[in-house]
């Protein structure tokens, strides 16, 4: 198709072209066409076929107002083709047919609407029962949108953007840009949020007269410039409004132009107010067939020339009910459209000079008329103009049918951020009569037409919006609203609702197939409010999101049953205002975790590292997931383990004891210098949350550690159970400046005798002690502490976090003559098994308390009133019967370990295996599990229910704990 | 929690940076003699008040402040504390 000559409105770039493929054709758009205006250069007029009727649909509104041009592009379903911009080399398809667009085969369910009443499939298909399964895979299976491969993944790249300002303006257009430059002049930070790919709004192609008499898009160009210009407004193109919540946090999602880091954005801007400048939509015309290709909205035909240079059609007639389609068939026709007529349904308030200037080119203009019916097949051929009342008729040939009814605010922010909304009989739109704070509204939204009024009221709100945050004194306020009250103000809307016709195929809602005849069953069957219609009939639930019916259905309601269009509201706008992909949501894939301080030398030493919590650690150091070589070399030599994922924190100050008594279950009173106490935290129920050791450092000064995963929370759970005790002390969290390193095995001591610069040995520094030394010649600090999780003699080195690798290569260098290796996470987790330490989390779920995990020595009953938290739910239970206890189990089969969470049943689940593995060290297969009481004592027989069991289950006995050196003799050696 | 949270620390933040404390029910209760239906009162059992509320909030994200504050339950905006108790 021929582009028109070079216009100064064009957004397209005719001698740039770019190749794209649509049905295994090779065909070319130019840049700056969206899909669908590229579909139409190359002769596309059926976009695809409707939901329910598979009728043909064409474009109609080209800002994806509905869900005719919804198609799939390289492999995306229910891609909204006219907000798409073209890309080189995109695969374009059709959606929702058998066949092709043009020649669908289930065409035939149009001539099947008698059989489909507004929700036929509630009242028709359920009987008898077993019916609606049938019924239900059918109806799917005609009906729909796009389908998605299983397999499909999407490749592209997302961000996210988090801003603050002062003025967030929603919409680009003469309002929206006069707001943020009247509001940035104040000196504030603003945002300037447009749904387009460019600002300018409704000026940006229209060349009437502005006040100074030039043309509109000049004027929005010059308002461009001086927005862009200013450094204190930030521009969002191709980004529309999809949410405002409390307190003005305003979402959106941004399209990437070429060049840009990202195809989607989500963007999320706290701001202190809001101007909402969105404009207007037009209002659909409801008359026989008025979604047959070739029937467009004025704009849509007007911005296909005046934007990207396709005529719409050959010959042209209009119905029209707002001075914009006067203008609009003025424009055309001087662009070469042959307009056949235009039918107005106004019968007075026309704006004369533009009546004068269809005259003058010969275009007849009847006021007072609308179109009934548009003929066609496939698209329009002919159009039935008619009186309202619908006594006298007429046919024009056409292939072009503009058509409106007038125009709807764009007020879905304004509703989300809980505006009042209310009939206006002026306009005839819903429009807000109650702003909540830090909310205003500008621009043709309001109803304003006339070109300065509405840049006066968008300067206007953002001198309000900055009165509001203090910038500007009220007296300026004052003054601009005395200038704007000079202009004109809103224009009296359009009140028809519909066309003289029975409205068996007049559709108000594009998306679900619903017509006006549906609306009239869903009211005759009791469902007469908007919302009961919505919801009988489906219309305005598809990814159009209300915007084509959202105005014609209260009116339409309202008028079929003879009431006054006051007597109902719109159905509720939610968020998302317009469809989002979810990927725009996930934002970018970054995976952001910590290291430890030796995550390098342990990669090269071939660490398996694995995501746990924010760290990534290393979970194995062989293929052998079973770790067997791992674990014997710390049973027999000595082994390297990095804990440094440990939390660690420093508690000192006067009152640091008080708060050690309200937070750990022990008597934290009795700690002595030099030796280590471990000690557990309940929470309020008495359930296990953490354990740990604490050691005291000094007067009043408390050094004590937490498991990994507890480390982000602990000071908040410290501060949250002394809120009201006003004690003085302080945590620091010393989780990141330190690392640590758990040396043990057989071995250990002599690797760190070569290392330390104190004495390590079994006197000096005997089990449960704490020491602090230095090591490598001074250079290095360590808290030592002698543990003994993993069951053998084992030294836990706590050093400052840059010196870790120092002390890690020290230690490795001199473990060699003694078979030192690294273990892993794996490792550690069989060795503590087989030493039945529990891991909290692991042998414990949030029901588990102190008591049920065999902890209840750790509980000090005699130390005071200290309010610990954990205490009275303890003493609460002691006697509860029917608790799970913690087991050892050994597995009737030496080799054959259940998995962990495995189910202990009998005639029902009686428990669950914590952790269970093959241990080489004792040559069974062992575990600890949570039972049920009655089944905890030694040598009960237990049965194991395992997923792939398939109904053998596996056995297991009741032993003793630990499994591995009873009597702990290895750890105190 | 898109609402603004004011933290007597750093000022009026994003709602997201706190996090929710429970309603403020008062300081815990001596716990020796307490009965289990008691204790149950004090830490699970809520009011719910259907309008102006105080509670307890945590600027995690933040400073790590806990403060209370009174919070509108009916639109989920924070509110200046009532007259009564300011």
């Amino acid at each position: 198709m021929n582009r028109l000559r070079a216009l100064p409105t064009f957004r397209i770039d005719p001698a740039r072209r770019v190749a794209f493929r649509y049905r295994n054709r090779s065909l070319h758009g130019v840049a700056g066409d969206t899909v669908a205006t590229a579909l139409y250069a190359n002769g596309v007029r059926i976009f695809g076929r409707s939901l329910k009727y598979h009728r043909p649909r064409g474009l109609y509104s080209l800002d994806g107002e509905c869900s005719n041009t919804c198609m799939q592009v390289d492999g995306i379903p229910n891609v909204r083709t006219e907000n798409t911009p073209l890309r080189e080399g995109m695969q374009i398809k059709e959606q929702n047919v058998v066949g092709s667009a043009a020649f669908d085969l289930m065409a035939f369910m149009d001539k099947l609407d008698r059989l489909m009443p507004a929700g036929f499939y509630y009242r028709s298909l359920h009987k008898p029962a077993r019916l609606w399964p049938v019924a239900m895979r059918q109806v799917r299976r005609a009906a729909g949108l796009g389908k998605i491969s299983p397999d499909f993944r999407y490749g592209g790249r997302c961000d996210e953007v988090y801003l603050n300002a002062e003025v967030c303006v929603v919409g680009g257009g003469a309002a929206g840009m006069s707001a943020a430059l009247s509001a940035a002049e104040s000196g504030l930070r603003v945002i300037l949020l447009e749904a387009r790919p460019w600002l300018g709004g409704c000026f940006d192609y229209r060349p009437g007269p502005s006040q100074d008499g030039e043309p509109l898009y000049r004027r929005s160009r010059e308002l461009l410039r001086s927005v862009s210009e200013h450094p204190g407004i930030r521009v969002f193109t191709h980004s529309p409004v999809v949410g405002h919540y409390t307190d003005n946090l305003v979402t959106a999602f941004q399209t990437g132009e070429p060049g840009d880091a990202f195809d989607y954005r989500y963007i999320e801007i706290r701001s202190r107010t809001v101007v909402v400048a969105t404009g207007c939509i037009e209002r659909p015309l409801l008359f026989e067939h008025n979604e047959r290709p070739g029937v467009m909205q004025v704009g849509c035909a007007q911005r296909l020339a005046r934007t990207y240079g396709l005529l719409p059609g050959e010959r042209a007639v209009f119905s029209v009910g707002h001075d914009l389609g006067l203008e609009a068939a003025v424009d055309l026709s001087d662009l070469g459209l042959e307009i056949a007529c235009v039918a107005d349904l106004r019968q007075d308030g026309h704006d004369e000079h533009l009546v004068t200037q269809l005259a003058e080119r010969g275009i007849e203009v009847l006021r007072g008329w609308v179109a009934a019916r548009a003929h066609g097949a496939r698209a329009v051929r002919a159009v039935t103009l008619a009186t309202l009342d619908g006594t006298v008729q007429k046919r024009l040939d056409c292939d072009l049918l503009a058509a409106s009814a007038g125009l709807t605010p764009v007020v879905g922010p304004l509703t989300l951020a809980g505006a009042q909304m209310d009939y206006d009989a002026h306009t005839g739109a819903f429009l807000p009569s109650e702003l909540p704070p830090g909310l205003f509204t500008a621009g043709r939204l309001l109803g304003l037409h006339d070109a300065e009024s509405i840049e006066t009221s968008g300067r206007l709100a953002g001198l309000q919006a900055a009165a509001h945050c203090g910038a500007v004194d009220a007296a300026a306020v004052v003054e601009l609203q005395a200038q704007a009250a000079a202009l004109p103000g809103p224009q009296r809307g359009s009140k028809l609702v519909t066309a003289p016709v029975k409205g068996r195929k007049s559709f108000v809602c594009f998306d679900e197939d619903t017509t006006v005849k549906n609306v009239r069953q869903s009211i005759a069957r009791g469902f007469d409010i908007p919302e009961l219609i919505k919801r009988f009939s489906s219309a305005g639930t598809g990814p159009g999101q209300g915007g084509i019916p959202g105005h014609n259905l209260p009116l339409l309601t309202a008028h079929l049953q003879g009431k006054p269009p006051s007597s109902f509201v719109s159905t509720t706008i939610r968020a998302p205002l317009v469809p989002v992909p979810v990927a725009a949501y996930a934002g970018s894939r970054h995976d952001m975790c910590k290291r430890t301080p030796v995550h390098d030398s342990q990669k090269a030493a071939g660490g398996v590292f694995r995501r746990m919590g924010v760290w990534r650690r290393a979970r194995y150091f062989s293929d052998d997931f079973s770790c067997r070589e791992e674990v014997r070399n710390v049973r027999e030599n000595v082994g390297l383990l990095d804990a440094s994922t440990l939390g660690k924190f420093r508690l000192h100050g006067p009152d640091a004891l008080k708060a050690l008594q309200r937070i750990y279950i022990g008597d934290m009173s009795k700690m002595t210098a030099g030796k280590i106490k471990y000690a557990a935290m309940c929470n309020d129920d008495g359930c296990v949350i953490d354990d740990g050791v604490v050691v005291k450092r000094g007067e009043n000064d408390y050094y004590f550690t937490t498991s990994t995963a507890r480390a982000g929370a602990t000071i908040e759970w410290f501060r949250y159970h002394t809120r009201y005790d006003g004690w003085e002390f302080h945590l620091v969290n010393l989780t990141d400046a330190f690392g640590v390193i758990n040396l043990a095995g057989p071995n250990a001591r002599k690797v760190l005798e070569k290392v330390a610069d104190a004495d390590v040995s079994n006197e000096a520094f005997p089990f449960a002690a704490y020491r602090e030394f230095t090591a490598g010649g001074g250079a290095i600090a360590v808290r030592a502490m002698r543990l003994g999780f993993v069951g053998e003699l084992s030294f836990e080195l706590h050093v400052p976090s840059s010196l870790m690798q120092a002390l890690w290569g020290l230690l490795e260098e001199a473990g060699k003559p003694f078979g030192i290796r690294n273990f892993g996470v794996e490792a550690q987790n069989v060795l503590r098994m087989e030493k039945g330490h529990i891991i909290l989390g692991q042998e414990s779920e949030q029901r588990t308390n102190l008591l049920d995990l065999g902890l209840g020595f750790l509980w000090a009953r005699d130390k005071g009133e200290c309010k610990t938290v954990g205490e009275a739910a303890l003493r609460h239970a002691e006697n509860d019967p029917g608790r799970l206890k913690l087991v050892g189990i050994r597995m009737q089969d030496p080799q054959r370990a259940p998995k962990d969470g495995a189910l202990i049943v009998d005639r029902r689940i009686r428990g669950y295996v914590c952790t269970a593995r093959h241990s080489f060290t004792l040559e069974q297969a062992v575990g600890l599990a949570l039972v049920e009481e009655p089944l905890a004592g030694i040598g009960t027989r237990l049965d194991i229910y395992e997923d792939e069991c398939r109904g053998e289950l596996l056995k297991a006995e009741v032993v003793a704990v630990p499994f591995y050196d009873p009597d702990g003799k290895r750890m105190r050696m | 929690m898109a609402l603004m949270i004011t933290c007597p620390v750093c000022g009026p933040r994003n709602g997201y940076e706190f996090r929710y404390g429970g309603e403020d029910k008062g300081p815990r209760p001596a716990q020796r003699e307490l009965s289990p239906g008691d204790w149950f009162q004090y830490v699970h059992a809520n009011d719910c008040a259907d309008g102006i509320q105080k509670e307890w909030w945590v600027h995690r994200d933040g400073c790590g402040v806990w403060f209370t504050t009174y919070r509108d339950t009916t639109v989920n905006r924070e509110v200046p504390p009532p007259e009564e108790d300011a």
